[in-house]
């Protein structure tokens, strides 16, 4: 190696790393400039023509259900990139298969009536058979999609996953269809209970508490069992781990089974929040949820519930919030956008998300 | 049997079974049920029924390794082996058939709308249940013992009629072409295709496979020699190879005059995918960085390209001028739109620059989503004009010749080409090709040797976005108006499967990639539904199966198999396998293995 390119590389590591602060410093104040005056001037707008506090309360009581069911896949993303450090972006298949699924047992049970007769044992099996579909579809897909990669360079498998997701899809839109198709709930979900003068809509309730008692379910089922604890061995270290005795194939086929149950009951939600299911209905929760676990800090599942709330609350609030501000129509309509931009952000100024440690781990 | 146990032949045949049911389920079957290849009887459908038992068989009959030893499977093992496979992939799907018939076929439609009284009737043979089932099992049998026979057997034998078989399903799928090309040439296609049913006649047919096998047979033997004469004149004759450069130029420009115009239409796409496969081999194959967001750069060059050229907003009420344009001559606009376009690589680039790779797909394909939803969205509507889009693209004329036509639009596209293949070949090579490379490999150690990593990735960047902004442009010029259904995700998708397909970072496998991914959906309009069904299957496929892809470049190549020597358990585990297992809906039963490790 000549001279010359040793200078170059002292001179690079010199000359990068302030610009790279200064670029960001500058980027990240002028979000925050962005960010306040479109608010301040939200919030400033005259009577009538910006939001009324009920309006508010509807996007936060919107953010945090939508948030949830964000929690929940983010869960399914979390726990395999904690333990196998690949982004399964199959995940919102997942998803999808499970709403899809259940959705032929919820309009069967409507049809015959069962649905209003008996509905907690129709939602128990419409539950049931989402969750059986997500599993099966997750635990086929790591047998066959991601199993003979173990090991490969990184981009290998994260391919192999857009492909399956794409695969998936696909399959979906072959097995039933392309139209979408309207997603029954029992009647007892339909209308609002009112607390202390809020109306609060009782599917957004539901899908908050189940999500809440599956997040703690799923936080238990980590910390005391057995295969809760050989999970976290495999995630810390999987070669020590199978050193211990733990069968690692076995523990990575419940990591995406788990995913794959929580993915099933977040597809229920999703599907009696929005009463519709598609084949494509994967690919934008797929998308946002994996933001949410990247703003709670990838591989954490405290971080992934925490992110999914976040997200869900930024999704609803921050559109009309900002975006009304400086006059541009229709900012929902930019909601999508708005979610890629916070991820876009956060992996930016903070790699390792809302609990992590700040830093981007390298390689 | 040997060294073929039981166990695995049961388990192939129940993958067998599930795989021709998962065909059937997703529509496939029946979809090319009556798209006739040979006379009236052969057709896709029945050849997609077959295909599962004979690589079911074909699976099931490798060499394996038991207890630290290779054992590799005689003929009759195969055979005997490969029959009981297929017979039993045949067996459980005949079962599944009579099952859904049992429980009553317009209520599993409800479910699976792929499954109709036709389908039934066309996976039986439209012989009733129990002879359908029957017929269906003896064809696993004779499937599967091709199958078993087709790796275990002589390769001098088997080659010849793999490449006979394979050339008659190909020259049966391209009905609509080669007669159109053989009359414009000025022969008589009926001998070979029958004008009646469009397949190949049975004498067709039968003079491809004679022709196919004997020229496969001849290669085999005389090959390598000859391969290897070719290759030394090549070396030490610059004439041949500028004058086999040429006649490959002469026939790429003579193409459209013989395929007419329909096909014209899909070559012209052909193009613009393989300057978007040129591009993003540059951010993905070269340089490594996984970018899912290349639509980004083409929805820029296409949108960029209609207003440097005074096109119009589509309203309700008829067309509106955009808030900004200017009214310049193609041959201008596109080195503007090619340096803007690297600019925004540019800017694209900087801030995602640390993100390892994983983050680093994801981020791109955020913001290719945030092209696509500004381009849709209401607040950009007076510029690009929201879902209604724009019309209106300068047609690209010199004088009064038009580039719009399909013919015409094709010489347009491969004159781009060119220039990329051009750029992109002497880059390959080039100090910045090889820096890109070591980056690829070790950041680190890249860093290390005192390349400025932060710079080549810009460049990287910079060149894709360059390259892939053109591909946007030629295609704002083919179609003449822009929408923003025109740039979904899909498209970055496709455009990283053309690579994949190819082979990262190797040129030939971008056109390879392109004319198989691009070209072949588009001449069998049949594939169309399942056209992104089949992307997802080959991105899978490949990465599972030979991930160096169908032409890989040699350097790549050269990287895998010292990765091999270095202990790296996975390249080795697929070196020794993929080479044996053929692609396609039983592919997957290669990787099905517990017994060889």
């Amino acid at each position: 190696m000549g001279t010359e390119q040793i200078r170059e590389v002292r001179l690079g590591r010199l000359e990068r790393l302030p610009w790279r602060r200064i670029i960001l410093i500058v980027l990240g104040a002028t979000i925050a400039a962005t960010v306040g005056i479109g608010a301040y001037r939200t919030v400033t707008l005259p009577e009538g023509q910006g939001y009324s506090a009920d309006a508010w309360a509807d996007f936060i009581i919107l953010g945090v259900a939508q948030g949830s069911i964000y929690a929940l896949i983010a869960l399914g993303y979390t726990l395999v990139y904690g333990i196998l450090r690949m982004i399964n972006f199959a995940h919102g298949e997942v998803f999808m298969f499970g709403a899809f699924g259940s959705y032929f047992f919820a309009a069967a049970y409507e049809e015959s009536g069962f649905l209003e007769r008996q509905p907690v044992l129709a939602l128990a099996i419409v539950f049931g058979s989402a969750i059986a579909i997500s599993v099966l579809v997750a635990v086929l897909l790591e047998r066959i999609a991601y199993r003979p990669l173990r090991g490969a360079p990184r981009l290998v498998p994260l391919i192999t996953a857009i492909g399956a997701s794409l695969f998936l899809q696909n399959t979906a839109r072959g097995f039933f269809g392309a139209r979408s198709r309207g997603y029954a709930k029992p009647g007892f979900l339909d209308g609002q209970w009112e607390v202390v003068g809020l109306g609060f809509p009782r599917v957004r309730v539901v899908v908050f508490l189940v999500a809440l008692v599956s997040v703690i379910l799923l936080t238990w089922f980590i910390a005391k069992t057995t295969t809760g604890r050989s999970m976290r061995a495999v995630a810390q270290d999987s070669e020590i781990a199978s050193l211990m005795g733990i069968n690692v194939d076995r523990v990575i086929v419940i990591t995406f089974a788990v995913g794959g149950i929580l993915a099933g009951i977040a597809g229920v939600l999703y599907a009696m929040t929005f009463e519709a299911v598609n084949f494509f209905m994967g690919f934008q929760p797929g998308i946002a949820a994996f933001t949410a676990a990247v703003l709670g800090g990838i591989g954490s599942v405290a971080g992934a519930a925490l992110g999914g709330l976040t997200l869900g609350l930024l999704e609803s609030l921050g559109p009309s919030l900002v975006l009304t501000g400086y006059q541009i129509p229709s900012p929902f309509q930019l909601k999508p956008a708005f979610t890629f931009l916070v991820l876009v952000l956060v992996l930016i100024f903070r790699p390792g998300g809302i609990l992590g440690t700040g830093e981007a781990e390298k390689v | 049997m040997g060294p073929i146990p039981v166990r695995s032949v049961v388990r192939a045949g129940l993958v067998g079974g599930a795989v021709l049911a998962y065909l059937a389920l997703v529509g496939l079957v029946e979809r090319f049920a009556h798209l006739r290849l040979v006379g009236e009887p052969v057709t896709l459908g029945r050849i997609l029924l077959v295909l599962p038992l004979f690589a079911a068989a074909f699976g099931v009959a490798r060499p394996r390794v038991v207890a630290g030893e290779r054992r590799v499977a005689g003929p009759r093992a195969g055979l005997v082996a490969g029959a009981l496979t297929g017979a039993t992939a045949a067996g459980g799907f005949a079962v599944a058939v009579i099952l859904a018939d049992r429980i009553d076929v317009a209520r599993i439609r409800q479910v699976f709308i792929a499954v109709t009284p036709g389908l039934v009737e066309f996976v039986t043979f439209e012989r009733g249940l129990v002879l359908g089932a029957a017929i269906l099992v003896g064809l696993g049998l004779v499937a599967g013992a091709l199958g078993g026979l087709a790796r275990t057997g002589d390769r001098l034998v088997v080659g010849p009629a793999i490449a006979a078989v394979t050339t008659v399903i190909v020259m049966g799928l391209l009905q609509r072409i080669v007669p159109v090309a053989m009359i414009q040439l000025g022969f008589e296609p009926d001998f070979l295709y029958s004008p009646r049913t469009r397949s190949l006649t049975w004498g067709g047919a039968t003079g491809l496979l004679v022709l196919a096998a004997g020229a496969d047979a001849l290669w085999r033997r005389s090959g390598p020699e000859t391969r290897r004469r070719v290759r030394a004149a090549m070396v030490e004759q610059p004439a041949a190879r500028a004058g086999i450069l040429l006649i490959a130029l002469a026939v790429l420009a003579v193409l459209p005059l013989l395929v007419g115009s329909v096909i014209s239409q899909v070559l012209g796409s052909v193009m613009v995918f393989v300057l978007l496969g040129l591009g993003l081999n540059i951010v993905v194959g070269y340089a490594g960085l996984l970018d899912l967001g290349y639509i980004a750069f083409y929805a820029f060059g296409a949108y960029m390209m209609a207003l440097l050229t005074g096109a119009t907003l589509n309203t309700t009420t008829g067309s509106a001028a955009p808030a900004w344009s200017v009214d310049l001559n193609f041959y201008l606009a596109i080195w503007i739109v090619v340096i803007l376009a690297s600019g925004v690589g540019l800017m694209i680039g900087a801030p995602v620059l640390r993100l390892r790779g994983d983050y680093l797909a994801i981020v791109t394909l955020g913001l290719g989503e945030i092209v696509r939803v500004l381009a849709e969205s209401r607040w950009l509507q007076p510029l690009v004009g929201g879902p209604q889009g724009m019309r209106g693209v300068t047609n690209a004329a010199i004088g009064s010749f038009g580039f719009r036509q399909p013919q015409r639009f094709y010489w347009l596209a491969l004159a781009f080409v060119i220039l990329a293949l051009f750029v992109s070949w002497r880059l390959s090579s080039s100090r910045i090709g090889r820096a890109w490379n070591a980056m690829r490999e070790d950041e680190q150690v890249a860093d290390a040797m005192g390349i400025s990593t932060t710079k080549y990735k810009l460049l990287a960047f910079a060149m894709g976005g360059a390259v892939g902004s053109l591909g946007g442009a030629l295609f704002a010029v083919q179609i003449g108006s822009l929408t923003p259904a025109s740039f979904q995700i899909i498209v970055s998708i496709t455009a990283l499967a053309v690579v994949i397909l190819g082979g990262m970072g190797s040129i030939p496998g971008v056109v390879a990639g392109a004319a198989v991914l691009i070209g072949l959906p588009g001449l069998l309009r049949e594939f169309e539904e399942f056209r992104l069904l089949i992307y997802g299957a080959v991105l899978v496929a490949i990465m599972i199966l030979r991930p160096q892809g169908l032409i890989p470049s040699v350097r790549r190549m050269r990287e895998l198999h010292e990765e091999e020597a270095e202990q790296d358990a996975w390249v080795k585990r697929f070196a020794g396998e993929a080479a044996a297992v053929a692609a396609g809906p039983g592919g997957a039963l290669g990787v099905e293995d517990e017994d060889l490790t």
